[in-house]
């Protein structure tokens, strides 16, 4: 643009410090964790702060990790996020198909109460699910806090939309093969939306691993909590001020989010892009 | 090897009827092809054909036997799509394979099929590569092995050739006559283009809004249209018309069967007109020439006059043609043509 | 033979079947669930000596002066995250748009945050916002500003929540508008060079009213999304001090064992709210945003 050109040096290098400072605001809270994380109780309450602790103390590490079974929470978390994901997919992708390929009588409607799902946030409905889900007698599970999240309403109107924009004539030159619906389903439309179906799984991992309000309403026992409550009670169990611990824990569960970002931050942004515009 | 046949068929789209009460039988082992304007239902057709949008009445038969209920992949029909539909994330190999396996055809077989297949249309050097790294003629030689090594019993090729380049056109419309010839099999050919209608068919079958015009080979739906449409679809230009000024009649004769000159001649059907563009393609140049009612396109092999110029144009008896107000062609024995070239005459030198 | 086309019309029924079941199961059918829990005082030890009570929760719930308060947090919190975030995201967006590689840097890097669960980003801000050793003060100090208490004090407490949820999220929106602006197609911008019309003029005139729908469209995310805050203040505050902080999710989770009957009419009211915003939104949306 025409007026980039103009902007002298000194406004040039002025806009880099900026961008750089405002970067830092963003950034510089997960270094402050990372550093804390590997200081000694004195240093955190040292005057000026310590910025790079004396000899990084990775016991930190191993405290965090004995004030409660981490070894479950962070099982609990992966069979979670994974069967999610995996039961999502089995579920969306038939639903996407007919959604996107079949004419059918109703399928506006049905297809407005996919929308309208998406509308309903689970703050509004966690009480009947939890009375619902006691009554069938699986509150002391992992299940409460995979099956609701079965159909995800993002997930099939993302899917429909990809499997939409796929020609009719490839399905229907694969009729023409012989190939039955699955055949067609199986061999054609997944392979090809790919893209679609890893952006779908990472929106999915990143809330599923995050999430703290439904096992936090859903459970009832340590043994089927997942990481998120087992870091939010460290405060409780490690003591208020014990900063260096409760950093520990909480570097235990944001790497793996920030080891998924590095290598997919292409897909986990689009991903986002779309769940906001779509 | 199957003949097709329409009998008394429908089709609608919700309420939108495109094809009412159609009859038509395409010949066993004929490359007959199907040509209309845009929108005239010759897609819709051939969709019919291959079951892929059934008939909403009637039925079709294919090789003598109904297959109104018989599903796509069991008619014994291949079909070649405008753009080409290749699966984009499987290789050449597996492309043309696809059919096979959903056959159950053994190993080894499908294996010698595809080799052979790929021979014949020069691919062999390519089956182990991605769709997307192929160009647009090599794309559309996937899309023939994959019709072919099905050994259909009827081709359906919807406007194969509107994807590729003017030359890469004509080279692909040659080989593929060839290949029917070799295979014998019927072909089904759609096109909105009469010149590849023309040089291609054994039969044409030439439709409008949904119903059939005219069905003859080409040489006689050049020479003998059977009504207005026919008569203007196929040529280029098409042939000139006129009115007649009686009985709401109409006159017409094709551009190349005029004769200029710069004086009046003794033909039987003789004005003076001015030229008002001149196109000069090479070979022959097309004049457009305007008399006082008129505006005639005229052919000529020979490239004598320049815009503005005043010339005459004449026509022979037996190169006319008269239409009657329902658009019929009149033949030459009817009653009334004698009456309607003599009116022609009145016309002449206005 | 006769069979197929049965199945051929009831194939598409039985692929949504799945996921229709799950959204009926798991939204639809506890909708209508907590309209009914709302009218009745729940025994959770027997359910079979809950009560009906007719609206007698809904005139509670409208007669308590915690409920007003909890609702007037939630608006409170509700304005300043959307103000905030709005303008923050939709200036970063602008000052970001032209794409070059340290752009898109800074863009991943304000983006982390929301990506990182809700639990990791309040524990680490609380410790940035300890009164006596939180690096925020320390910063506050060295530049001679007086210090805050920030989440342990009353009046800081809010303002505190919100500058946390408004650093989490301003990532996303910036992607979003970004997104947006990128594709307004670049003829616009040259013709309106061409025109010599000031670049202030070209945002105000041009660039808003292009991205009018997806603006409107972030404003409901983001009302909806803020109405229903929890986490950040279940882990920063416990809804104190002295519930300055307790939000309407906040409320209805503390009453979800006791009074399950109160709890659902005040998430009925909630519903009720989320729906009327999203209705407003939706009219205004019809009425005023400009399309391409
Ligand atoms: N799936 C459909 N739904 C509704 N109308 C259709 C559909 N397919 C074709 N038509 C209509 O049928 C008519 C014939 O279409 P088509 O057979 O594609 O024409 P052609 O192939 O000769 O260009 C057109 O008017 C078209 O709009
Ligand atoms: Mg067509």
């Amino acid at each position: 643009m025409r007026y980039i050109s103009e902007l002298r040096p000194v406004e040039r290098t002025l806009g880099f410090v900026l961008k750089a400072v405002v970067l830092a605001v963003f950034v510089f809270p997960f270094l402050w964790m990372v550093s804390t994380s590997l200081q000694t109780f004195q240093e955190t309450l040292a005057f000026p702060p310590t910025w790079i602790p004396a000899a990084p103390q990775w016991i930190n590490f191993a405290e965090a990790m004995s004030a409660g079974p981490f070894l479950t929470y962070a099982r609990n978390s992966v069979t979670v996020t994974l069967s999610v994901i995996a039961l999502q997919l089995i579920v969306m992708i038939p639903a996407a198909y007919a959604f996107a390929k079949y004419k059918f009588a109703g399928k506006k409607a049905l297809f407005a109460m996919v929308l309208l799902a998406f509308m309903i946030p689970g703050q509004v409905t966690f009480i009947p699910v939890y009375l619902m889900l006691a009554d069938w007698g699986i509150i002391d599970t992992l299940l409460p806090q995979i099956i609701p999240f079965m159909s995800s309403a993002f997930g099939i109107f993302l899917l429909r939309q990809y499997f939409m924009q796929i020609p009719q004539e490839i399905i229907e030159s694969a009729r023409l093969d012989n190939a039955s619906e699955f055949a067609i389903i199986r061999k054609i439309m997944i392979p090809m939306s790919m893209p679609a179906l890893a952006t779908i799984a990472l929106f999915s991992f990143v809330s599923h691993w995050n999430d703290y309000f439904w096992p936090l309403v859903m459970t009832d026992s340590a043994g089927v909590r997942p990481l998120t409550m087992g870091i939010a009670v460290l405060r409780e169990t490690e003591g208020i001020s014990n900063w260096h611990i409760i950093m520990a824990g909480n570097v235990v569960l944001v790497v793996p989010i920030l080891l998924v970002y590095a290598i997919a931050s292409k897909h986990i942004v689009k991903a986002f892009v779309y769940s906001g515009i779509k | 090897m199957a003949s097709i046949e329409f009998v008394h068929v429908t089709k609608s789209f919700d309420k939108h009827v495109v094809i009412k009460d159609l009859n038509l039988k395409i010949e066993d082992g004929k490359f007959t092809v199907l040509v209309g304007p845009s929108g005239c239902g010759k897609t819709t057709l051939m969709r019919m054909i291959a079951g892929l949008d059934p008939q909403t009445s009637g039925s079709v038969l294919i090789g003598g036997k109904d297959v109104s209920r018989v599903a796509p992949g069991q008619r014994g029909v291949a079909m070649v799509f405008q753009n080409y539909a290749i699966y984009p994330t499987m290789s050449v190999r597996e492309n043309i394979e696809f059919g096979l396996k959903n056959n159950k055809v053994p190993k080894e077989e499908r294996t010698r099929l595809v080799e052979s297949i790929s021979a014949t249309v020069g691919l062999q050097d390519y089956l182990d590569r991605k769709p997307a790294t192929l160009s647009g003629g090599q794309r559309q030689r996937v899309a023939l092995a994959r019709a072919m090594v099905k050994k259909p019993s009827v081709f359906l090729m919807d406007e194969p050739l509107s994807n590729l380049d003017a030359k890469l056109r004509v080279q692909m419309r040659v080989e593929l006559i060839e290949m029917h010839k070799k295979l014998g099999t019927t072909f089904v050919y759609v096109t909105h283009d009469q010149v590849e209608a023309m040089s291609m068919a054994d039969t044409i079958v030439l439709m409008n809004q949904g119903q059939i015009q005219q069905e003859a080979p080409p040489e006689t739906i050049y020479h003998l249209p059977s009504n207005l449409f026919a008569a203007q679809f196929i040529g280029v230009p098409p042939m000139n018309v006129g009115d007649l000024g009686e009985d709401g009649v109409k006159f017409g004769f094709r551009p190349e069967n005029a004769v200029l000159s710069a004086e009046p001649g003794d033909n039987h059907f003789s004005v003076r007109g001015i030229i008002v563009t001149r196109e000069m393609l090479g070979s022959e140049t097309i004049y457009q020439v305007r008399s006082a009612r008129h505006s005639f396109m005229v052919k000529c092999t020979e490239d004598l006059f320049t815009v503005d110029q005043e010339v005459c144009l004449g026509v022979k008896p037996d190169k006319m043609f008269f239409f009657g107000a329902d658009g019929k062609r009149i033949e030459r024995d009817d009653a009334r043509f004698d009456g309607y070239m003599k009116a022609l005459r009145g016309l002449s030198h206005e | 033979m006769n069979n197929k086309p049965v199945w051929e019309a009831v194939r598409p029924y039985v692929m949504i079947l799945p996921a229709m079941g799950g959204i009926i199961l798991f939204v639809i059918y506890p909708v209508i669930y907590l309209v009914k829990l709302s009218f009745y005082k729940y025994n959770l030890m027997n359910a079979s000596k809950s009560k009906f009570i007719g609206l007698d929760n809904f005139k509670q719930i409208f007669s308590r002066e915690d409920f007003f308060s909890a609702l007037l947090n939630t608006v409170l919190y509700t304005v300043g995250v959307v103000v905030l975030t709005m303008i923050l995201s939709l200036l970063i967006a602008v000052w970001l748009n032209r794409k070059s590689r340290f752009n898109a840097i800074v863009q991943a890097g304000i983006f982390t945050p929301h990506i990182i669960s809700i639990v990791s980003i309040a524990l680490v801000w609380m410790w940035l916002m300890e009164p006596s050793h939180g690096l925020l003060n320390f910063l506050l100090k060295a530049i001679g500003l007086p210090t805050s208490q920030w989440l342990q004090s009353s009046s800081t407490a809010m303002i505190s929540v919100i500058i946390v949820s408004v650093w989490q999220s301003i990532g996303y929106y910036t992607l979003i508008i970004v997104a947006a602006l990128q594709s307004i197609p670049p003829t616009i911008y040259e013709a309106a060079a061409l025109d010599n019309a000031s670049k202030f003029k070209v945002f105000y005139k041009i660039t808003l009213p292009l991205i009018s729908p997806q603006l409107f469209f972030i404003l409901i995310i983001m009302t909806i999304g803020s109405f229903k805050v929890f986490d950040t203040v279940k882990i920063m505050t416990g809804g104190g001090p002295n519930n300055a902080t307790t939000t309407l999710v906040y409320y209805i989770y503390e009453f979800r064992t006791n009074s399950i009957g109160y709890a659902s009419a005040t998430g009925v009211v909630l519903m009720a709210i989320i729906a009327l915003l999203t209705f407003v939104y939706f009219r205004l949306l019809a009425s005023k945003v400009h399309y391409q």
